[in-house]
C-alpha cells in the first residue's frame, strides 16, 4: 500500500515537471539465441508439423517517456515501453502460436544538440524488463491441468536511441529514430516449457537479447 | 549539406541502418536445425521402441540413411495393444498420458486422437476396509530438504506405520518401483523439470495405436524384427554388429535404446568394453518388475480404483475413456508385488491370487463373476525386463552420464536415458529420440 502511494506521488511528480513528453512507435528486430534454438528443436522434433513455427524476431514496440526540466544538453527522465513479438503457424488441425510481451521501465539520459545540428538527440535507456510468453494452439489459449500455458522472465536492458526532431508546430516535433538494444540476462526459467513443452533439454533458464529500432517519435514540449 | 537534405539522408540512413542488418540476420537465422547438413552416413537404432521409432521418424524426415534392429516379433517395445479380449482394445504396456505439455500432446492434437482425462475416483484398501479417505494424508514424498533415503523409511519416520505399508507400495509403484528402492531425494530432484502437466489421459482407442498411427507407420518398412543384437564393436571408425544370427550390420553411428536392464546385464557385448563410469552410471539407475493382469468379470462390483491391496496395491477400471464398457478391472503389480506373483510360476497362480484378494475386499462376488483374465508380464519379457526406470538411492547424475555419447559413435536414448524429468514416460522416451538425432548431427557438423 504504501509503495502504491509512493509510486504514484512519484509519477505525479514527474507529470508536474516533466518538461517534454515523448511517445513512440517502432518496428522491432530482436535475436535471441536460446529461444531461437528452443524453437528450431520445436521444429526438428515435429516432423508432423508441415509449416514451421517462425522464430521470435519481427515485432512491435510503444512507449512513452518524460524528460524532466532542465535547461542543459544533457536531461534526465524516465521511460515505459511495450514490445509484442508473435510467431504463428499453420498447420492442419494445430495452428501453433507464441505471443511474447515486454515491458520495460527505465531511466533516460537523453542529450539533445542545440548547435551545428540542433534537432539531432541521443538517448541511453537503462531499464528493467519484464516478459511474458504465451502458448495459443487453434485460436485458444493452451491450458493444461487447468492453467494457462506461459512463463515470465525478469531482466535488465540497455537501449541506445538517435533521432533527429523535425518541428511541427510551435511544441511538438516529429522524429525518425533508430535504435539498438541489448538484454544481457532475462531470467525465465519456463520458456522452454512453454515453446518446446521441455525444461533443460534445449536452453538456459536465461537468454540474452539483442534487438534494433525503426520508429517514429512524437514530442511535445511544455 | 542543408538541413532538408540532412533530414533526408539521415531518414535513409536509419531505415537503410535497420532493415539491412535485419534483413541480413533474418537470412541467417534458420527456422529450423541443420537444414544444411547433409549426413552421407547410415545410422543403426537398436530398439524399435517409442524412442528408436521417434528416431528413426526425424530421420526420415530429415533424408537420412538409418536401419531399425529390433530383437522381438513386434515393435513398440513397452507399449502393446490386446484386442478380443473385451469390447475395446486393451494396452497391454504405457496406458496413460501423463501431462499434455508435451511432444505427444501436439501430435494427439494434430492428428485429433480422442484421449479423456482419467478423473476415475479411488477408493483405498485400509485396515481390511475399503474406505474413501485415508486418516492421514500419504503424499508426503514431495518437497524441499528430503532425505536420500528410500519411501518405506521415510514413510515411517513420517509416522505412515504398518497399516499404510500397501498405499505406500502404490505410491512408489506409480514411479514403477518398490517403496524399499525408490529415493525419496532422487526421485524429487530428477522431477523438478517436469512440466507436462499433472492430469493423467487415457485412450478411446489406445496408446499404442497412436504409436503405430503416426510414428511408426513412417518407418515399419525399415524396422528388422527378430534381430537380437549380441555384439557391437566401436573400434574402428566403421561400426560393426552382429546379432544371434551372426548376421553383420554396419554404420557410422549407433543409436543404442534398449531398455536400462537389457544394458545392465550385459546382453549386448561391446568392444571395447564401456567405460566404468558408463557401466556404474547404469547400475545406478533403478528398474523393478513390472505386470498388467487384465481381469475380465461378468457384473461391475468393483470401483474406479482400488489401492492399498496387499497382492496389487493398485487396481483400476478399465473401460474408463473407452468407448465400451466390459467389465475389466486391470491389476497394476510392481515391485515386490510383481517379484511374488512372477514367483508362483503361472498365469493361472496369478489371477487366482489376484480373485482372492478381490473376493476378500468385495465378498466372493470376484470369483463369482470371473470370466477370463489376460497377464502381461513385462519382466520375463527378455528384451524389456521390467516395467520403467526410477531414481535408486544415490543416483546422482547417473542419467546424464549414461546418456551421454561415447567416441561420437554410440549414442544413447530411451526413457532411462532422459534428464530432463520426462523419465518413465512415452513422451520422454521420445525426446531421447530427437535429443540423439540432434547429438549426432551436432557431431557431424563439427
Amino acid at each position: 500500500m504504501r509503495l502504491g502511494i509512493l509510486s504514484i506521488l512519484l509519477f505525479a511528480y514527474n507529470i508536474t515537471s516533466a518538461q517534454e513528453f515523448k511517445a513512440d512507435v517502432s518496428y522491432k528486430y530482436m535475436y535471441s539465441n536460446q529461444w531461437d534454438k528452443t524453437i528450431q528443436t520445436y521444429n526438428f522434433s515435429r516432423p508432423f508439423l508441415k509449416e514451421n513455427q517462425p522464430l521470435l524476431m519481427n515485432g512491435l514496440n510503444t512507449s512513452v517517456s518524460y524528460i524532466f526540466k532542465n535547461e542543459k544538453n544533457l536531461k534526465n527522465g524516465i521511460n515505459l515501453s511495450y514490445s509484442y513479438f508473435r510467431s504463428a503457424a499453420e498447420n492442419e488441425n494445430f495452428n501453433n502460436t507464441l505471443n511474447l510481451h515486454f515491458v520495460n521501465l527505465g531511466y533516460i539520459l537523453l542529450y539533445e544538440n542545440t548547435e551545428k545540428w540542433k534537432g539531432l538527440y541521443l538517448e541511453l535507456i537503462i531499464s528493467a524488463t519484464s516478459s511474458g510468453i504465451f502458448r495459443n494452439i487453434n485460436g485458444e489459449p493452451f491450458e493444461y491441468d487447468e492453467t494457462k500455458s506461459k512463463a515470465f522472465g525478469i531482466g535488465g536492458d540497455i537501449l541506445l536511441k538517435f533521432g533527429y526532431y523535425l518541428k511541427l508546430k510551435n511544441k511538438s516535433f516529429l522524429s525518425p529514430f533508430l535504435s539498438i538494444g541489448y538484454t544481457p540476462y532475462l531470467y525465465s526459467t519456463n520458456s522452454e516449457a512453454v515453446i518446446n513443452q521441455t525444461k533443460g533439454l534445449t536452453s538456459k533458464n536465461w537468454t540474452g537479447i539483442l534487438t534494433t529500432q525503426i520508429g517514429l517519435n512524437f514530442k511535445i514540449r511544455k | 549539406m542543408d538541413r532538408r537534405h540532412f533530414i533526408k539522408q539521415s531518414t535513409l540512413l536509419s531505415i537503410g541502418g535497420t532493415l539491412i542488418p535485419s534483413t541480413f540476420l533474418s537470412a541467417c537465422r534458420k527456422e529450423n536445425l541443420f537444414e544444411d547438413i547433409n549426413y552421407e552416413g547410415k545410422i543403426l537404432i537398436i530398439g524399435a521402441g517409442a524412442a528408436g521409432l521417434y528416431a528413426a521418424y526425424i530421420l526420415k524426415s530429415k533424408g537420412i540413411n538409418f536401419q531399425i534392429l529390433e530383437a522381438s516379433a513386434n515393435y513398440g517395445g513397452r507399449l502393446g495393444k490386446l484386442t478380443g479380449f473385451a469390447n475395446f482394445p486393451v494396452d497391454l504396456g504405457a496406458q496413460w498420458l501423463h501431462g499434455k505439455n508435451n511432444i505427444l500432446g501436439d501430435l494427439i492434437k494434430k492428428s485429433n486422437t480422442k484421449i479423456t482425462l482419467d478423473d476415475s475416483g479411488t477408493k483405498y484398501w485400509f485396515n481390511n476396509q475399503l474406505i474413501n479417505s485415508l486418516p492421514q494424508d500419504a503424499n508426503i514424498f514431495e518437497g524441499d530438504d528430503l532425505p536420500d533415503i528410500s519411501y518405506k523409511d521415510y514413510a515411517l519416520q513420517k509416522g505412515l506405520g504398518d497399516e499404510y505399508k500397501y498405499i505406500v507400495e502404490n505410491i512408489a509403484g506409480d514411479q514403477g518401483a518398490a517403496a524399499s528402492r525408490l529415493s525419496v531425494f532422487g526421485n524429487n530432484v530428477e522431477e523438478e523439470n517436469w512440466n507436462s502437466g499433472d492430469d493423467d489421459f487415457k485412450f478411446q482407442e489406445t496408446f499404442f495405436d497412436l504409436i503405430e498411427n503416426q510414428i511408426a507407420s513412417k518407418v515399419k518398412d525399415k524396422i528388422l524384427l527378430n534381430t537380437i543384437v549380441s555384439k557391437i564393436d566401436y573400434s574402428q571408425s566403421e561400426i560393426i554388429i552382429t546379432d544371434s544370427h551372426n548376421n553383420i550390420y554396419s554404420a557410422g553411428k549407433v543409436i543404442i535404446t534398449v531398455p536400462i536392464p537389457v544394458l545392465k546385464t550385459g546382453d549386448i557385448q561391446f568392444i571395447p568394453a564401456l567405460p566404468n563410469e558408463k557401466t556404474t552410471a547404469f547400475s545406478k539407475i533403478g528398474m523393478d518388475g513390472g505386470m498388467k493382469v487384465f481381469l475380465k468379470f461378468s457384473n461391475k462390483f468393483f470401483d474406479q480404483n482400488i489401492i492399498g491391496g496387499p497382492i496389487c496395491a493398485a487396481y483400476a477400471d478399465e473401460s474408463i475413456g473407452k468407448a465400451q464398457n466390459d467389465n475389466v478391472l486391470l491389476a497394476f503389480i510392481m515391485g515386490e508385488q510383481e517379484e511374488y506373483l512372477t514367483a508362483l510360476g503361472s498365469d493361472t497362480a496369478i489371477t487366482t491370487a489376484l480373485l482372492q484378494e478381490l473376493d476378500v475386499m468385495y465378498n466372493g462376488q470376484a470369483t463369482a463373476s470371473f470370466i477370463a483374465s489376460h497377464v502381461q508380464n513385462w519382466t520375463t519379457n527378455p528384451f524389456v525386463k521390467g516395467a520403467y526406470s526410477y531414481s535408486t538411492i544415490g543416483i546422482g547424475d547417473a542419467r546424464k552420464i549414461s546418456s551421454q555419447s561415447i567416441n561420437k559413435k554410440l549414442y544413447f536414448a530411451g526413457e532411462a536415458m532422459n534428464t530432463n524429468g520426462h523419465h518413465q514416460t512415452v513422451h520422454g522416451a521420445l525426446e531421447t529420440g530427437y535429443r540423439e538425432v540432434i547429438n549426432i548431427l551436432n557431431d557431424v557438423k563439427k
